[in-house]
Parts: C-alpha cells; structure tokens; sequence
C-alpha cells in the first residue's frame, strides 16, 4: 500500500482532447455558486447537431491529433438527457469504428452529476452498457448542512438526501470515483467536516476548490487557513493520507515560479472543445453565453463552418506571464494557484482572455499556509514512525 | 494476494493497454451491432478474433522473453501505471 | 510611452491603413475639440498626425492646425496644401493622381497605396514609376484577413517582381523604400503601428479611440475623452511585450495591426495567420532582396536576416 495517497491524475491527462456536448442547460438543481447564469428548460442538444458535430471531429483527424479524447457531456444536469446521450455514444463508438479512427483504441465518456437521478433505470441502464469507458463523478459538497446551503432546488429545498442515497452505488460501480466540492464564502465554516464527511462516505477522491469569482470578504483567509489546518489534524491524526486524497493538500504547490521555465498556461480553455445545442463551438464550456455574466460569448466556429483556427490562436499562444499582473509573477508562492480563463475573462474590464483575475490570491496564500503545516506535520509524523527519513528536510540554521 | 514477477517496457504496457481498450471498446460495440448491419458486424468480428488473438500473443511473447514465474491456477496482471507483471 | 496624437477632423477622412472609410455623412470635429486637442498634445508632448477629409476644412481649422508642428495626412487629390503623406487607393489611381498631387505641393512625399489582393497582384508592374516618384511607398493590403494558399503563392511571386524592381533602381543610385520590402533590410527591432500604446486617436466626436478603425467600427469602444482624459484599459495588451506570437518574431516589418488582431483573433495582442503568414513572405522576399543586393556589391555585407523554416510563428511557437 502506498505511504501517502496521491491525487488522481485524470485519464490521458495531457494527451487526450476533451469534446464537450452541452447537452442541455436546465438542471433540477438551482445551486447557489453555479456559475451558469442562463439556466433554462428550453436549449436541449438535437441529436442532429451532436451528430454533425461528430461527424466533423472525427472527418477531421489533422485537426484534432492527440492519441485519446474524453467526450465530456454537461449540462445543466447531463443525465436529464440520458437517453440523447445514449444515442451519441452509440454513434461514436459505431463511426469511430466504422472509420478505423485512432481513437477507438482509446476513448471515455465522462460526466458530472448532480447524483439525484443516479439511480434511475435509464442512468444505469446506459452505465451497464458503456461502463468499461466511463469516469462519473458526483458532486456532492459535504455534510448535510454545508451540501444544502448552496445545493439546493429551485424550491430552496436541499438535495443531500437525494444525492447520499445514491452515493454506495456509484462507489461500488465507480471505487476510484472523485467528487468535486466547491468552496464559496459561506461554506468556509463547514470545510473540515465536509471533508471528513465524504470520507466517512466512503469517497476517497475530494477534489475541492475555491470559486475563482470576487466573493470573498474581510477574514476569509484567516478562516479558510483555520479549516484547513483543522483538517490536517484530521487527516494526520486518524490516518486518512493512506487511502485518502484531497486535492487542498499537495507537496507540488506553494513555490515560487521561474518567470521563463514555468511560464505555462494552467487553464485548458483552447485545447477543448464545446458544443452547445445550436452547434456553436466554444474553447470551453465556460465562454458560452449561459455561463458569462457581463461578457458575449466567445464562439470559434460551429458544426457547419469547422473550427475558426484564427480565434484559436490567443487561448493556444496565452502563457502565464502575459496575462498575469507582476505582483504574480513575483509571488513566493505561486506554484498551484489557478484560474479560470473564462472568468478571467469575464471579469476583465475588456473582452480578452489575457487578464488575470486576482481574486482569489489571499484564499490561495491561506492554502499554501495550512498545506505547508500539513507536509511539516505529517512528514515529521513518518519520520518519528520509522516510516520515511527520504523526505527534504530543511536546513537547520541556528540563529543566535 | 498478488505477486509482483515482473516488469515491460513502457512501449510494451502501450502495445497492451491499446489491446486492452480495442477489446473493450469492441465488446460495448458488440452490444449495440446486430446482423442486419451486414457490413458492420461482420468488420465487428473478424476484429474481435483478430484483436482476441493479438492479445493473447502478446501475453505469450512477453512470459516467454522474461520467463515470469507462473502457477497452472494463477494469472498475469498488468498494472498500466507501474508496467509491473502480477501473478494472482 | 504614448508619442503620436492621430487627430481624424471628419467621419469622411480618408483611411491611410488596412480599414475601410465607409461613412459618406460629414462630421467635421468641433473647433473646440480639435484646439482640446492640439492642447492636449501639446502637454504630453505628442507629435501630431492630421487626417484630412476631401473636402477644404474652415479657415478656423486650418489656423488651429497651424499653430502646431504637425503632420497631415490626406487623399491625393490636392485640395489639402503641404500634405506629407498622400494617400491613393490602388494603383490606378495612385498612377492618374500622383501627378495632379505632386503639381500641388513641393515636399518629397510619402506614399501610402491602400490596395486589395486583386489590384496588387494585377498591378504591382507600375510600383517602379512609384518608387522612383515617391520619398516612400508604404503598401496597406486592405484584405489581408481573406488571403488563401492560392493568394499566397500569388503574393511570393510579387514579391519577388518588386523585389527586382528594387534592384534595378539601386543599380541606378537610388534608394527606393517599399515597406513592404526594403524596412526589413534595416530593421533591428519591430517597427509596430503601436496604436493604443504609443499613438491614440482623437476622433470628431471629442473622444479618443485606439485607431481610426476603433472609431469607424465601434463609436461606443472609446478610451477616453477631451474632458476625462485617456483610459486605454488593458493598456499592456497593445505593447509587444505582451504579444506572445510577436514578442519574439523577427518580421520586424510588420505593423502589427491591433484592429486586424481583434478583427480576426478577438485579441488585440493576436495576429491571425493570413497576417503572419504575408509578413513573413515579405521578410522572406526582403532575405531574398538583400542577398541579391549584396551578390551584386549594392548593400553592406555586413547586415543579414536568417533563413528560418517557418511561415506562420504559430507553428515555431506551439510546435504544430
């Protein structure tokens, strides 16, 4: 058994290309933080615009050579549109065939559910059929009360009760399945418990996060370190590094950055690919009008007109200095602090992609905080157990 | 308890995990072609017995190039992240 | 640092670059605001650059413009006196008015020739009586945007036409200058149009807007006015050090036109790859230019620009 459990690294990371099918934008689920802002019953996926837009990747293979693809399906709530789904993936696995494409040798259906139909004939129906390609996640953010602050219904009812339930058949059909939880300002008390709740689940993979828009109030950090480092108590203490993960925790983040050699892009916006119901390609999910608050869309091409290479050009070109303020590209700690181009973008005071948001900087310096106790902590742990004396140990100056 | 006998090359495990996907890949396809597609089905399995045969022989040239340790009521497994032979 | 105020006095003035001036309605700037601002200029210590309309502006206008060192831009056909750089769209008509133009004025000129693929490829023949005629032939290609292989391949071998004119003209002692052909021979660094970063423009309606073509496109895309004064937001973007395809490229001749970028790329730090792809066939034909120039004893053996295997930086820079 592993000492200290990694995170998951997702399938063909950095090989495979992800095609996104919005497949809907309604959602039985009105979250509080959902980012999407045009929610709505009406733009469902035509089985023909999902279709064309197959047709067109895979009868372009220069354009799209990695070695694998994900097709991702994403709503809304992807599952509410099942048996559309069903029909897609059919097709896929039928042309990818039928055109010897290289990418029969090496593809996945993935999902993010909101778990509530999870349970459904028709969901699992499909899983049965597909289940040796698939990666599902469920979202499901923590205990009860932190779950049901922001995820709820359009009635204001909370879903906990009907995502928990689904819960043991997704880990049986999925062990190695990750959930996503998203931190707003209000959750920030209940993150330790959250955590340590979903381990109690059963659910091994916690991949959590800090919403990157500007929510975040006088405090938050001191609060957000306080949780984190209650949570390092917590995993140290009961032992849970062993089999569990949780992505707030990582050796690789915390650390200046080299202005040249790690001068990488993080967001993948651009190496994507979205299509929305009308066929309109995006460079991620995230520049489509539903989820863009102040901005307009940003489309680079559709289903009938191919890719528009030339409005590729900036997300595939944009690196981390030219769209970061010098305050970043100075920061001590800048290794594992993210963004998201679409809301960087949102959030500019003009339509481009190369301006860093800096909204979340004191959430990402209170991180590195508490994951540095975290490391001191648990290697010093191992190390009084006879169980490691490999890690770095800092010099001991003596100062006196 | 599995046991750890050996250990590929990275080009090895790719040469079996692209065999490993195909016959997934082929046998989900299998649930959705019926024999009214003519064409298709029989492309369907003439590749199944083609990719049938692939994989077993890659299972046979790599035992016998590192001679693993075997047991007539164990298998072989492969772990695609290590590259590393169990016998289970 | 900012350096240029471009001051357009009519929503008619004429396009000296890629754009187009498609409004016919006249809109002269208000006195008021063109004396704001020369003003302006003035304390930022800005250089002026007057764009003209066809027609003869108000007398009040021609002394305000004249209390200032400055430079007018106007179309070649001699109602604007003292004009430095003249204006013609496509060969023909830069062929039928050079003439009336130069008969009014007395400076050498500059010339600026705004032309589409189809006029350039089917009269670049006539480029040595202008560039025997002018101080300087600045070539402004108004489609760049829809060029294709086949314009491509058709633009290398005009390029290369002009670039034996070139020759023969310096066999003759003269030192013609084509934008387009002989700025790289001497370039060391990119000579960017750097609208929005070192020159603004002043529209007639007392706001300023990164170029020209920022105005005619969007009036609503100002960034700034005679009151508030300037506020280029994201003002890095249109600086080279930002421009992670240009930073980098050594198509030095290139303007890299931020109207052009957004018009394609929908980033004004962004060239597409019909722009990378044509300055990089005039840096190649000017590779080719000067070692021609140089077998032939008629340029220093010192300069030289490399041989690199690549049209597009794109592909150098992402590895496609």
């Amino acid at each position: 058994m592993e000492l200290i459990k990694d995170n998951v690294v997702p399938w063909q990371e950095g090989s495979a290309k992800s095609i996104t099918f919005i497949v809907t934008k309604d959602c039985q689920l009105a979250c509080k933080y959902c980012y999407l802002v045009g929610k709505n019953a009406g733009e469902r996926m035509p089985f023909e615009v999902a279709q064309q837009a197959v047709d067109y990747i895979l009868g372009n293979p220069q354009l799209f050579p990695e070695k694998s693809v994900v097709f991702d399906f994403i709503g809304g709530e992807p599952f509410l549109e099942v048996d559309l789904i069903d029909r897609v993936c059919d097709y896929i696995k039928v042309q990818l065939f039928e055109k010897s494409h290289r990418w029969f040798n090496s593809y996945r259906f993935n999902f993010s559910t909101n778990g509530v139909g999870y349970h459904e004939e028709a969901v699992q129906r499909y899983i049965e059929k597909n289940r040796s390609h698939l990666s599902i996640g469920i979202t499901i953010d923590g205990t009860p009360a932190k779950h049901n602050l922001n995820r709820v219904y359009k009635s204001g009812k909370g879903s906990y009760d009907d995502v928990a339930r689904n819960i043991p058949l997704w880990i049986k059909q999925f062990p190695q399945g990750g959930t996503k939880v998203t931190i707003s300002s209000p959750d920030l008390p209940y993150v330790c418990e959250s955590v340590l709740h979903l381990y109690a689940l059963g659910i091994r993979e916690v991949n959590i996060n800090c919403v990157f828009e500007d929510v975040w109030r006088d405090g938050d950090d001191q609060l957000f370190e306080a949780q984190l480092v209650l949570l390092a108590d917590e995993i140290i203490g009961k032992g849970y590094y062993r089999g569990y993960a949780c992505s707030f925790f990582s050796e690789i983040i915390g650390k200046p950055l080299d202005p040249e050699l790690q001068n990488q892009n993080w967001c993948g916006a651009g190496m994507m690919l979205a299509v929305d119901a009308a066929g309109v390609f995006y460079p991620c999910t995230r520049f489509a009008q539903y989820s863009l608050r102040s901005k307009k869309a940003v489309a680079i091409g559709s289903v009938r007109e191919g890719v528009n290479r030339n409005r590729l050009r900036p997300f595939l070109t944009l690196d981390r200095s030219t769209q970061s303020p010098q305050e970043c590209m100075v920061c001590e700690v800048a290794a594992g602090c993210a963004w998201c181009q679409g809301e960087n973008y949102d959030a500019a005071e003009t339509s481009t992609i190369y301006r860093r948001s800096t909204a979340i900087c004191k959430m990402h310096k209170a991180r590195v905080r508490a994951n540095n106790y975290y490391w001191n902590k648990l290697y010093r742990k191992l190390e009084l157990e006879g169980e490691t004396n490999n890690f770095e140990k800092k010099e001991a100056h003596v100062i006196c | 308890m599995k046991k750890l006998v050996g250990k590929v090359t990275v080009e090895e495990k790719d040469e079996i995990l692209a065999l490993f996907e195909r016959r997934n890949g082929l046998s989900e396809l299998a649930k959705i072609v019926t024999a009214e597609n003519d064409a298709l089905y029989e492309k369907l399995v003439s590749d199944i017995g083609v990719t049938s045969t692939k994989f077993q022989r890659w299972w046979d040239d790599m035992s016998s190039k590192y001679q693993w340790e075997k047991e007539d009521s164990k298998k072989w497994e492969i772990d695609f992240d290590t590259c590393e032979i169990f016998l289970l | 640092m900012l350096q240029h105020l471009v001051i357009m006095l009519d929503d008619t003035a004429a396009s000296y670059c890629h754009y187009e001036s498609r409004k016919t309605q006249r809109r002269l700037i208000s006195l008021d605001s063109l004396k704001s601002g020369i003003l302006f200029a003035m304390k930022q210590n800005l250089m002026l650059q007057v764009v003209y309309p066809r027609y003869e502006i108000p007398d009040g206008h021609k002394a305000a413009i004249e209390s200032i060192d400055h430079c007018k831009v106007a179309q070649g056909n001699g109602c604007v006196r003292g004009v430095a750089v003249i204006i013609f769209d496509g060969w023909r008509d830069a062929e039928s008015r050079l003439a009336v133009a130069e008969a009014a004025e007395s400076k050498e000129k500059i010339v600026v020739l705004r032309t589409g693929k189809a006029d350039f490829f089917a009269g670049h023949a006539s480029a040595m009586q202008l560039l025997s005629r002018a101080e300087r032939l600045n070539v402004a290609l108004t489609d760049v945007d829809t060029f294709g292989e086949k314009d491509f391949a058709a633009y290398r071998e005009a390029l290369a036409a002009l670039g034996e004119a070139v020759k023969q003209l310096y066999a003759q002692g003269l030192r013609p200058q084509l934008n387009i052909l002989t700025d790289r021979l001497q370039l060391e660094k990119a000579n960017s149009c750097n609208a929005g970063y070192e020159n603004v423009t002043l529209a007639p309606n007392g706001k300023f807007y990164v170029c020209p073509a920022f105005y005619l496109e969007d009036e609503s895309d100002a960034v700034g006015d005679l009151s508030a004064g300037l506020d280029v937001k994201n003002r890095y973007l249109y600086g080279i050090s930002h421009a992670p395809l240009c930073r980098t490229c050594d198509a030095y001749q290139c303007r890299r036109c931020v109207w052009l970028n957004r018009k394609t790329t929908g980033e004004v730090n962004t060239p597409s790859r019909e722009q990378c792809v044509v300055a990089h066939l005039e840096r190649n034909a000017s590779r080719n230019l000067l070692r021609s120039l140089q077998s032939a004893g008629l340029y220093s053996a010192e300069n030289a620009i490399d041989e690199v295997s690549y049209l597009d930086p794109f592909d150098a820079l992402t590895g496609r």
